[in-house]
C-alpha cells in the first residue's frame, strides 16, 4: 500500500483498497453474464445434449431465445402462466409482508420500550434459522395427518382433511410470506427507528388523532424505507423455486424460478435457461433504476 | 480466464476452437428446430450415426479407446473413497455399511433426483463418480461420448446368479459395461381408504388419471418419458417409444389436459407421499409399491394399498443398470461393489430397503411374498422374468423425438 | 361512549399493535420450536409424537446424524463455507467500501451500481451463470467447495460494503483529518482511526455474512458436487421431497445450534472489540442499513 508516499499517496490508496473488489466483481458477477449469452446463443453438442458456448457474436444463432420469446409472447404462450403467476404470487406476498411487517417494525421501534431489545433479537431470530429449516417445518406440519389439520379439526370435532401441499397457491404464497417477511421486517424497523419521535409527538399534541397522524407524518416519512424493504424482499422472490417445489410440487404453482430450474439441468435445453436469466435480469434491474432515482430526487428536495 | 473474451482480435486456439463448435453446433441444432417447429419430427433422427438398442436390434457396443479395462487380481485400495451416484433410497444403508467395513473402503453416496439432471452433473465430468445407475435409454449417450469403462468379468463372480435372459442382454451384449440392477414394471398405486373405485376394475385404468373425481389426489412420476409412455399406453399404443408425429401430437394434447383438469403433483417419491396420505392416486414403479410398507404410518395396515400392472403383461417394464464410469478414480472398488450387488444375501438385504428386486434366480415371486418382503396384496407388484417377454421397455430415442418429448413435458411442467 | 374516548385517546397502549407483534412473533417461531421438538422423536414419524429420544441424534445406527455421513458431513460442510465465504468477503468488502467511498471516478460509481444491483439481484442469476462458467469454461474452479465459496463471496460481497459504507456517511471525515493533522500518515489514520471507529459495522458484516452464507441453498445447490459439498439446506431440499425422518430435524437443530453459538460468540467478542465506547451493546448494528 501506498502509505508512505506520505499525503498524495492516498490518491494510490483507494483505488487500490477498492480495485480488488472491483475486480472480483467483474470477473465473477459480470462477466459470467457474457457466458450466459454464449450459452443462449450457443448450440448444443450432438451426442449428450450438452450446452456448447459460441464466444464470437458473429456466429451467434438465435433461435434458443426466439423460442422462448415465441412461447412468451406468441400464439402458444406456454411459459405466460408461469411468468404472470410469479408476478401474481411476489406481488400477494410482498403485500402481505409490508401488512405484517410494518405494524411489527413499527411497534417494535415506537413502543416497545425496555422490551426493544428482547424483541428485536426475536425478530432477527429466523435469520439465524435456516430457510431451509423454516419450510421443513410447515412441510411436516401441513402433512394431511399433520398438526395443522389437527389443530383445525379442533382435537377431533371436526373432520379436516385439507390436502395442504397438494398444489395449493394459498400455500405458496403463505411459504413465501413465512419465508421473505424478516427480510422486510429489519428495513423497516431501521427506517422506522430512525424517525424523530418529536415531529410524531408533535402531530398528537396538536391534536391529531392516532389515524392521522400515521396517515400524515409516519407513513409519508417511512415512504423511502418501505420502497427498499419491498425491493429487497420482492426482488430475491422473483427468483425463487424451492418455495414452491418444497409446498407444492404441482406444476400449477410453477414460478419461473422453476422454468430455470427445470430447463438448466435437462440436456438441450441449458440455453433456455439462460434467456429466463436475461429475463429477470432486466426485470430486477428496472426498478433497482428507478429506487436510485427516486432517492435520488427525493434527496435533492430534502436539500 | 480467457475464453471468456470473444475472439475478435486474438487469433488464440480458442477462438478458433470455439468457431469451429459453433459451427457444429449449428449443424447438430438443425433436427432439433424442426421437432420444435410442431409436429414435424425428422424420422432419420438426429447425428444420423445414433445407435439405438432395442430388443429387435440388439447392440454389441465397442471397447472405448480411450478407457480400458482394469486389469485382473487387483484389490481395492484401503481407505480409498468409492463415489456412487444414484437416485436416493435406491440403496440399503446397511449394505454400505457392510461393504465399507469388509473392504476398508469409503463410501461416497450421492444422489439425484432425474436421469437428466445426472447427465449433466456427470458431463461436467471433474467429479469422479466412480459407479452410476441409468436406464438403458441413456445408455447409448453414455458410451457414445465415451464415458464408461468396460467390465473385466473376471470379477463378476456372481453373474451367474442373474436370470439366464440377463446375462447376455440386448441392450449390450455380452455386458461390455453394464450388469443389471433392478427390475420394475410401471403401473399405478393407489389406496382403498381414499379411492372408492377399484381401479383395477376400470375397462381403462390409465383413463382415472384424467377422472376430474380424483383432481388434487393424485401424482405422475417426475420422469418425461415414463409420464408419457403411460398416455400412448392409455391410447392402445404399445410402441411407447413411437416417434410418430400423430402419437406425439396426442400425447401434448393428453397430457395438457392432464395438467390443466387434474392438478396432479409431479414427484418421484410416491413410496413415502402415498403412504403419508398426500393424495390417494399415482402412477407408480413396482418396487415403489412394494416399499410403501416400510413408510406406512403404524395407525395405517398396508391391506389398503394396491398395485395394478395390466394383467395381460403389455405395461412398461424395465431394468435399471450399474456402469462404472472412467471419471472415476476407485475402478477396482467399483467392480466389487457391483459383484456384491449380485450376490444373493447382500441382493436381500438391499431388496429389504429398496423394494426393487434385482433380477436375481433366487427371488421368484413366491419366494418374496412367502419370505414376507411383499405383502400378498402388492403381489401384483412382483416382476416375473416372463413379464419382459410381453412387457414393453423404454428406449433411447432419436434426437428430434427426444427434443419433441422434451418440450412437451416442459411445456407440462410450466403449468398452464 | 366512554370506550369510543379511550379509543380516540392518542396516548392509549397500542394494544393492536402489541396483538400483531406477538401474533407475529408465535406464528414465526412455533413451528420451528415444534421442528426442534420432533428432532427428538422416539419414532420415525414427524407428526405423531412417540415419546422423547435420542434416536436421531445419535441412537439409530444408520440414520442418526451421528452415524450417517452424508448428515453430519453436511453440517459441516456448511460452517466449513460459512466460515471461509465471510473470511473472503469481508475483508474484500471493507476495503472496496472504503476505497469507493473516497475514490472519485467513473470506475467506482460504476462499481456502485454493480454492488447495489448485485444486493437485491435474485440469487438465481448468479447461481446460473456461475454454474455455466465452471462447466463450460475450463478454469481452475469446479463444482464443489471452490465453486461454492466463489459464489457466496461474489453474491455476499454486497453485504459488507453497503454496511460500511452507511457507517462511513456517519463518521464523516473530521477524525481522520485531526489523526494527519496531528502527525499520521494517511494509510496510518485510516488503521489507527477509521478502522477503530468502523468495528461494529465490520462485525455486523460479519455475522451478517455468515448467517446469511450458511443459510444459501441456490447457489450451493448449483455449484456443490457430490455429496460431501452438499450443505444442510441441499440436504433438507433434497430428502424432505423424498423420504425424510426426524434426522432431518435433528440435523436443522444442530445447524440452528452452531448459529446461535456464533451469535453469541460474534456479540461476546464485539463487547470485548468496543468494550468503553458509548455506542457499544446496541444490537442494532445487527439490522445494518439495508
Amino acid at each position: 500500500m501506498a502509505e508512505r508516499g506520505a499525503r498524495g499517496g492516498t490518491r494510490l490508496l483507494w483505488p487500490a483498497l477498492a480495485i480488488p473488489g472491483i475486480v472480483w466483481l467483474g470477473l465473477l458477477l459480470v462477466a459470467p453474464f457474457y457466458v450466459v449469452l454464449a450459452i443462449l446463443f450457443g448450440g448444443v453438442d450432438p451426442i449428450l445434449r450438452q450446452p456448447v458456448p459460441v464466444w464470437n457474436p458473429v456466429y451467434w444463432d438465435f433461435t434458443q431465445f426466439e423460442y422462448v420469446w415465441q412461447h412468451i409472447v406468441g400464439q402458444d404462450a406456454f411459459f405466460r402462466p408461469a411468468l404472470l403467476r410469479t408476478v401474481v404470487y411476489v406481488g400477494v406476498a410482498s403485500l402481505l409482508c409490508l401488512v405484517i411487517a410494518y405494524p411489527v417494525a413499527y411497534y417494535t421501534a415506537r413502543f416497545a420500550g425496555r422490551w426493544k431489545g428482547a424483541l428485536l433479537a426475536a425478530l432477527i431470530a429466523p435469520f439465524w434459522i435456516s430457510y431451509m429449516m423454516r419450510m421443513l417445518a410447515w412441510v411436516n406440519l401441513l402433512q394431511t395427518d399433520g398438526l395443522f389439520n389437527k389443530a383445525l379439526s379442533l382435537g377431533g370435532l371436526l373432520d379436516v382433511h385439507v390436502n395442504w401441499l397438494g398444489g395449493q397457491p394459498e400455500t405458496v404464497v403463505m411459504g413465501l410470506v413465512y419465508g421473505y417477511v424478516p427480510y422486510m421486517i429489519l428495513p423497516l424497523f431501521a427506517g422506522l427507528d430512525r424517525m424523530p419521535a418529536a415531529t410524531l409527538e408533535a402531530a398528537r399534541d396538536l391534536g391529531a388523532s392516532r389515524w392521522e397522524t400515521f396517515r400524515r407524518v409516519t407513513w409519508p416519512l417511512s415512504r423511502q424505507a418501505v420502497v427498499a424493504s419491498v425491493l429487497v424482499t420482492s426482488v430475491p422472490m422473483l427468483g425463487d423455486y424451492f418455495t414452491t417445489d418444497l409446498l407444492s410440487g404441482s406444476p400449477e404453482t410453477s414460478m419461473i424460478g422453476n422454468l430455470i430450474n427445470n430447463s438448466v439441468l435437462t440436456p438441450g435445453q441449458t440455453g433456455q435457461a439462460g434467456a429466463f436469466v436475461l429475463l429477470i435480469l432486466l426485470v430486477s434491474i428496472l426498478p433497482m433504476v428507478l429506487y436510485v432515482r427516486y432517492t435520488r430526487t427525493a434527496e435533492d428536495t430534502a436539500s | 480466464m480467457p475464453e471468456r473474451r470473444p475472439g475478435i482480435s486474438g487469433r488464440s486456439e480458442v477462438a478458433r476452437r470455439s468457431v469451429l463448435k459453433g459451427g457444429l453446433a449449428a449443424f447438430a441444432l438443425a433436427p432439433l428446430l424442426q421437432a420444435c417447429g410442431g409436429n414435424g419430427t425428422s424420422s432419420a433422427g438426429g447425428g444420423g450415426t445414433e445407435k439405438i438398442p432395442a430388443p429387435d436390434n440388439p447392440i454389441t457396443w465397442d471397447l472405448s479407446k480411450k478407457n480400458p479395462a482394469i486389469e485382473s487380481g487387483l484389490r481395492p485400495e484401503r481407505g480409498s473413497t468409492l463415489r456412487i451416484y444414484n437416485y436416493a433410497d435406491y440403496l440399503s444403508p446397511r449394505m454400505i455399511k457392510d461393504f465399507e467395513k469388509q473392504y476398508g473402503v469409503d463410501i461416497r453416496l450421492s444422489t439425484f433426483n432425474d436421469a437428466d439432471e445426472a447427465l449433466t452433473k456427470i458431463a461436467a465430468g471433474n467429479l469422479d463418480f466412480d459407479l452410476y445407475f441409468p436406464s438403458y435409454d441413456s445408455l447409448g449417450r453414455l458410451v457414445q461420448a465415451d464415458l464408461l469403462r468396460p467390465l473385466n468379468h473376471d470379477y463378476l463372480t456372481n453373474a451367474g446368479n442373474l436370470w439366464p435372459g440377463f446375462r447376455d442382454p440386448w441392450y449390450d451384449r455380452g455386458s461390455r459395461y453394464t450388469v443389471p440392477y433392478t427390475i420394475y414394471s410401471t403401473g399405478i398405486g393407489w389406496r382403498t381408504d381414499k379411492i372408492s373405485d377399484d381401479i383395477a376394475a376400470l375397462d381403462n385404468p390409465y383413463d382415472c388419471f384424467w377422472d376430474t373425481q380424483y383432481a388434487g389426489n393424485l401424482a405422475i412420476l417426475d420422469d418425461w418419458h415414463t409420464a408419457m409412455a403411460m398416455v400412448l399406453l392409455r391410447n392402445g399404443q404399445t410402441n411407447i417409444n413411437s416417434t410418430d408425429p400423430d402419437d406425439i401430437a396426442m400425447v401434448r394434447k393428453q397430457m395438457l389436459e392432464l395438467q390443466d383438469t387434474m392438478n396432479p403433483k409431479v414427484t418421484i417419491s410416491m413410496y413415502t407421499e402415498l403412504p403419508a396420505g398426500q393424495y390417494g392416486l399415482c402412477q407408480m414403479w413396482s418396487g415403489d409399491a412394494i416399499n410403501t410398507q416400510y413408510y406406512l404410518p403404524k395407525s395405517k395396515s398396508i391391506d389398503i394399498m394396491r398395485y395394478w400392472f395390466p394383467e395381460d403383461g403389455v405395461g412398461e417394464v424395465d431394468n435399471d443398470l450399474v456402469v462404472c464410469l472412467a471419471q472415476g478414480k476407485n475402478p477396482v472398488a467399483a467392480h466389487f461393489f457391483i459383484n456384491d450387488l449380485l450376490d444373493e444375501k447382500i441382493a436381500e438385504t438391499n431388496f429389504g430397503f429398496t423394494g426393487y428386486q434385482p433380477p436375481l434366480t433366487a427371488f421368484t415371486p413366491e419366494t418374496l411374498v412367502s419370505k414376507g418382503y411383499v405383502p400378498e396384496n402388492l403381489a401384483s407388484a412382483v416382476v416375473t422374468e416372463k413379464a419382459f417377454d410381453v412387457g414393453v421397455p423404454l428406449l433411447q430415442l432419436p434426437a428430434a423425438a427426444d427434443a419433441a418429448y422434451h418440450q412437451i413435458w416442459q411445456e407440462f411442467k410450466a403449468g398452464g | 361512549m366512554s370506550s369510543l374516548r379511550w379509543y380516540r385517546n392518542p396516548w392509549r397502549r397500542p394494544y393492536g399493535l402489541m396483538l400483531i407483534t406477538f401474533l407475529y412473533l408465535v406464528w414465526s417461531l412455533v413451528p420451528v420450536l415444534v421442528a426442534v421438538l420432533f428432532s427428538f422423536n422416539d419414532g420415525r414419524s414427524r407428526t405423531n409424537w412417540q415419546g422423547f429420544s435420542m434416536r436421531w441424534y445419535y441412537g439409530d445406527p444408520l440414520r442418526s446424524v451421528w452415524h450417517d455421513a452424508s448428515l453430519h458431513t453436511a453440517l459441516t460442510h456448511t460452517l466449513l463455507l460459512g466460515l471461509l465465504a465471510t473470511a473472503i468477503t469481508v475483508p474484500l468488502g471493507v476495503a472496496m467500501a472504503l476505497g469507493l467511498d473516497r475514490w472519485r471516478g467513473r470506475v467506482p460509481s460504476g462499481a456502485d451500481v454493480v454492488v447495489l444491483i448485485s444486493f437485491v439481484l435474485p440469487e438465481i442469476l448468479i447461481a446460473v451463470s456461475l454454474l455455466f462458467v465452471v462447466t463450460v469454461v475450463s478454469t481452475p474452479v469446479g463444482l464443489g467447495t471452490s465453486g461454492q465459496v466463489i459464489g457466496l463471496v461474489t453474491y455476499q460481497l454486497a453485504y459488507p460494503v453497503v454496511i460500511v459504507r452507511a457507517r462511513l456517511l456517519t463518521i464523516g471525515s473530521d477524525y481522520e483529518e485531526a489523526a494527519v493533522d496531528l502527525g499520521a500518515s494517511p494509510g496510518g489514520a485510516v488503521r489507527r482511526v477509521l478502522m477503530r471507529m468502523l468495528v461494529p459495522a465490520i462485525f455486523a458484516s460479519a455475522v451478517l455474512v455468515f448467517a446469511d452464507v450458511i443459510d444459501d441453498f441456490v447457489i450451493v445447490r448449483y455449484l456443490s458436487g457430490d455429496s460431501s459439498t452438499e450443505p444442510v439446506s441441499v440436504k433438507v431440499y433434497n430428502t424432505a421431497r423424498a423420504a425424510p425422518t426426524p434426522a432431518l430435524n435433528a440435523l436443522t437443530t444442530l445447524l440452528l445450534l452452531a448459529s446461535v453459538l456464533a451469535v453469541v460468540g460474534g456479540y461476546l467478542l464485539y463487547r470485548w472489540f468496543t468494550r468503553g465506547e458509548k455506542e457499544a451493546g446496541r444490537l442494532d448494528v445487527f439490522t445494518g442499513e439495508a
